[in-house]
């Protein structure tokens, strides 16, 4: 039995599931128990969560990046093949990001994109049992701030976990760091953080602030 | 009755997605877990991810007996993890043996359930071992007698947590039927512990 | 048309039988395969036997060496048993080194011979410290169609009990051995092991001595193995679990099994002996 807000554990069961005309939505480390309908199966070790008024998930801690549909990664091209590139996202597999999925790419006029080059892209499709697509264009065909990032950045790996806390707008540290000096970042939700700044000093004060984040 | 302590340590190693070091009494395993990965053609399921297991002796190479723990270890996490839901990938775990007394098994059955639990791998339920001995004595006992020789037989009980039903057996030596049972009911009162500190862990997220 | 319907669905073919109370080869969930042993096959080896469950069929060879006993344990000899599943016996399995499935069958086998005591080390001491026998126990799988461990152990039964060993005459001060071929003596046999698998169909069902269809569609298997009263062996490597009652009738059909199984064994070596 698990109440909301407890830190539960695989095998527990919720009961009494809110559900709005028979639905229910159910996010990361909950299933559907089969033998009691009314009833939610949990595979995850964490922390119970709801809110109003059918949605409920589990706030545990991830490692592995598993790919969702329209999610904001940055990856790595791993190697280039034909027509597409093969991009390291984190995954289990290598996502395919196709040479005409950038801004203005065409037949004959393709994008100048190396093996080793760090892209913030968009998941397209994110079945399990295919291979993730990613995308670099949005809906109009235009880049916007997806595509390859510049050589001079740096790319490094963070939890997920910290990931989505530095996407929550009210998290204060990256705008007291943005008071202090100007600084470039891109956060890819796979857990990748790329980051840029004017001088070393600041790059490392940022490295800094981020270890010291993770370690909390 | 005495007991075996419990202690361990999440995040000892910087590689894998979870690590573990796990002490029952003085048995210590060290584990590790990558998953969901990408995996080897000729291991890939269509429907489900394909686990594995990996155990190390102490010293030496892997021999005949330790392949035995693998397979066993590694179908256990197979049942208990919700393989469905990660096709056409792999998820290692990898374990090491770094001190045995006499519950090897279960310390290394448990330590593969805190480091699946660690990662956060959807699972269907816990598992926990319990180690019973039966001394010479016709005694049952969950702390290993001292010499090897005292005795007469050792079970392994591995049990979830919603049911409390049979998962695994092994079982060392020769015992009676009504010797098998109660230990079996010890085992039922020991896994309480060993799934309570199983929370305690995970809920402080820190050593213990 | 039940030949495709059975392999697009597997699962699905073996449920339909099931539910009907009846497994596809015409057997009840508590009916095992017909039972064949045969003893002293190859006259090669010191002791041999074959058996047969069903289509399954195992071989097992005996031959007895000489050899060093280990200093920590002088007053005993060794059984070194191996199974071999070649690509003969199914297509799963490939040429080369032992595959992961043959050595934990074998590694069973081994914990089986050990746990219940059927040969005391100590018989196979000739002299302590300097000479004992090691007898490598060789298993051969013709077929692998299910339950090889049970076949295993029939088949090292009715060995073991067909075992002859030359006598030997030692003299430790010249480190010097006469082997007499022609005296032979039989090793002891304590007791008799029998072992019985189970596998759980959707984790409900439960079915006797599997075949390799239904050991690899199956959601767990169970090895019990008794000795007289006494359980040395009660394995379950996983899958699914298990509740207590089914547990106990499940030791209940392997004791009424082991029974039937000693009886084969008892006939058989009296025929041999009688030849």
């Amino acid at each position: 039995m698990a109440n909301i807000g407890e830190y539960v554990y695989p095998g527990d069961v919720v009961k009494n599931v809110k559900s709005i005309k028979g639905i229910t939505i159910i996010g990361p480390g909950l299933r559907q128990n089969e033998e009691n309908p009314n009833t939610l199966c949990i595979s995850q070790a964490g922390k119970l969560c709801f809110r109003e008024p059918n949605t409920y998930w589990i706030e545990g801690k991830r490692h592995r990046y598993i790919p969702k549909k329209g999610d904001l990664v940055l990856g790595v091209v791993a190697k280039k093949a034909g027509d597409s590139l093969k991009v390291d996202i984190g995954s289990a597999e290598f996502a395919a990001l196709p040479m005409l999925a950038f801004e203005g790419a065409t037949k004959k006029q393709k994008p100048d994109v190396q093996v080793g080059d760090v892209i913030y892209a968009r998941l397209l499709s994110a079945h399990r049992e295919m291979e993730p697509e990613l995308i670099c264009v949005d809906s109009y065909f235009k880049a916007g701030r997806l595509g390859v990032l510049p050589n001079d950045g740096f790319l490094i790996n963070i939890s997920l976990n910290l990931t989505q806390r530095l996407l929550d707008i009210k998290d204060p540290l990256l705008p007291t760091l943005g008071k202090k000096f100007p600084y470039e970042i891109v956060l890819g939700v796979n857990g990748r953080m790329w980051l840029n700044a004017k001088q070393r000093k600041d790059i490392l004060t940022l490295l800094r602030c981020i270890e010291a984040a993770e370690a909390d | 009755m005495e007991s075996p302590q419990f202690s361990c340590k999440l995040g000892v190693l910087s590689r894998p997605d979870a690590s573990v070091i796990f002490c029952e009494g003085e048995t210590v395993v060290m584990a590790g877990i990558y998953g969901p990965i990408e995996v080897k053609m000729q291991k890939m399921l269509i429907d489900k991810a394909s686990v594995e297991c990996n155990y190390r002796p102490k010293r030496g190479l892997p021999g005949v007996e330790d392949k035995l723990y693998e397979s066993l270890i590694r179908n256990i996490c197979d049942t208990a993890l919700v393989t469905s839901l990660y096709p056409r990938s792999a998820i290692l775990i990898a374990l090491q043996e770094m001190h045995n007394s006499g519950q090897l098994i279960s310390c290394a059955i448990n330590a593969a359930c805190l480091v699946c639990l660690e990662s956060g791998i959807d699972m269907k339920f816990m598992f926990g071992a319990v180690t019973c001995f039966l001394t010479n004595q016709e005694e049952l006992r969950l702390m290993p007698p001292i010499s090897d020789s005292a005795v007469k037989a050792s079970f392994v009980f591995v049990l979830d947590n919603v049911k409390e039903r049979i998962l695994a057996s092994h079982t060392e030596g020769s015992f009676s039927m009504e010797q098998y049972e109660e230990a079996q009911d010890l085992s039922r009162k020991q896994i309480k512990n060993v799934f309570a500190f199983f929370k305690k862990t995970l809920n402080s997220g820190k050593e213990m | 048309m039940a030949k495709q319907y059975k392999s697009l669905h597997p699962v699905k073919y073996y449920r339909d039988y099931l539910s009907h109370n009846i497994r596809p080869d015409g057997r009840e969930f508590d009916e095992f395969r017909p039972t064949l042993l045969n003893v002293g096959t190859i006259d090669t080896a010191d002791g041999s036997a074959i058996s047969k469950l069903g289509r399954t069929t195992v071989v097992c060879g005996i031959k007895a060496e000489f050899c060093k006993p280990k200093a920590e344990t002088p007053n005993k000899g060794f059984i070194v048993p191996n199974l071999e599943l070649s690509p003969l016996c199914s297509p799963k399995f490939r040429p080369g080194p032992p595959s992961d499935q043959a050595q934990v069958l074998t590694q069973l086998i081994a914990d089986i011979i050990e746990n219940s005591h059927c040969i005391d080390l100590k018989d196979l001491c000739i002299f302590p410290d300097r000479l004992a026998w090691c007898l490598f126990v060789d298993f051969v799988c013709l077929d692998f169609d299910g339950a090889v461990v049970d076949a295993c152990i029939l088949a090292l039964m009715g060995a073991l009990q067909t075992l002859c060993l030359p006598s030997v005459d030692y003299d430790p001060a010249l480190d010097n051995k006469l082997v007499n071929l022609e005296k032979r003596i039989s090793v002891p046999v304590h007791s008799t092991p029998i072992s019985t698998t189970f596998t759980i169909f959707d984790d409900k069902i439960i079915l006797v001595d599997p075949t390799v269809d239904e050991e690899n569609l199956c959601s767990g298997i169970l090895t019990i193995v008794l000795r007289g009263d006494e359980i040395c062996s009660l394995h379950k490597p996983g899958g699914s679990p298990l509740t207590d009652e089914d547990l106990s009738s499940c030791i209940e059909k392997c004791k009424q099994r082991a029974t039937s199984i000693k009886d084969l064994i008892k006939t058989v070596v009296k025929d041999y002996n009688n030849k």
